[in-house]
């Protein structure tokens, strides 16, 4: 998996984190290591979509990011997907 | 490289530097940068520019040279491309983008004009007047022109800081173009090549 939008709305599924937060915690969960064109091309379309928000934080240079009520709905729909899809590949495997 | 970082933060709209230049400027100084960064900090500014979504590390959605020339022109030179990009819904779009510079010795003109698939072209004419240099940078006043597809017209005028070092940046990218042309490369061979080591002045 190497969408960006959606490793990044995963890794907002724990806690709220900003731009760094997000680059270390996704090369942590899914061995993915975004470039930081790439995570703030997807925060900005992210945002744009509202499916994640900016939060107030006393620190105004490293702004966190928080998961919205919509970017939850999405996420589950998408790991839905990819969970019937993962099992659906397996079971195939087993009886090929 | 950190410094090299920062500088290319310029490469993005204003508007989006307005919103997001802070915290950006902030995860170029929290991470680890490498030259892989720096080129996908290139296409990041690119896509935000185009209103498009690049994703460099998924292979299906790297953009797609379809075309591109550079010539040299009295006083300067000039650019054409047509790119063929994936976007963020998974489907291709064409931008055509005409780009020309005109050096007038003590001042400057610069036209893009851009379409992308068959929508109204946006045209950008800006002029400057080469204003004082402080280490890296010039302070040049400048009018800019943006010609929206909607007829929408929209003069501003401000100062803007150039980076010298970034017009060293662009001769060596068009120099390593015309050497791939003669060495006979295609064009996407001479842009993965140019990605992978841009050349960029050290700072």
């Amino acid at each position: 998996m190497s969408d960006p939008t959606l490793l990044i709305l995963a890794s907002l599924a724990d806690g709220d984190k900003h731009g760094y937060a997000m680059l270390e915690d996704i090369q942590r969960f899914a061995s993915v290591r975004l470039g930081p064109g790439t995570l703030y091309g997807a925060i900005t379309r992210l945002e744009q979509r509202g499916w994640i928000r900016a939060v107030r934080w006393a620190d105004d240079r490293r702004q966190p990011y928080a998961l919205t009520a919509e970017g939850r709905r999405h996420l589950q729909a998408q790991l839905s997907e990819l969970d019937q899809l993962v099992k659906a590949g397996l079971r195939r495997l087993r009886h090929a | 490289m950190k410094r090299i970082a920062r500088s290319l933060i310029r490469l993005y709209p204003r508007q989006w530097r307005v919103r997001y230049g802070r915290e950006f400027a902030a995860l170029l100084e929290d991470a680890e940068l490498t030259w892989r960064d720096l080129a996908d900090m290139i296409a990041g500014a690119l896509c935000i520019r185009q209103g498009e979504y690049y994703v460099m590390d998924h292979p299906a959605a790297s953009p797609r040279i379809l075309d591109f020339k550079d010539r040299d022109i009295p006083h300067g030179f000039e650019m054409e491309s047509a790119i063929e990009y994936t976007r963020g819904d998974g489907q291709p779009a064409i931008v055509r983008q005409f780009y020309r510079e005109i050096d007038l010795g003590d001042s400057y003109v610069m036209i893009s004009h851009s379409a992308r698939d068959s929508e109204p072209a946006q045209t950008i004419v800006v002029s400057g007047v080469k204003g004082e240099v402080s280490g890296d940078f010039r302070s040049d006043p400048t009018e800019m022109l943006v010609l929206n597809p909607d007829g929408s017209v929209r003069h501003t005028q401000q100062t803007v800081n150039t980076w010298l070092k970034g017009e060293v940046f662009r001769e060596k990218a068009r120099a390593s173009y015309h050497s791939g042309l003669e060495a006979g490369l295609s064009l996407d061979q001479i842009f993965k090549k140019w990605t992978q080591n841009p050349g960029l002045p050290a700072s």
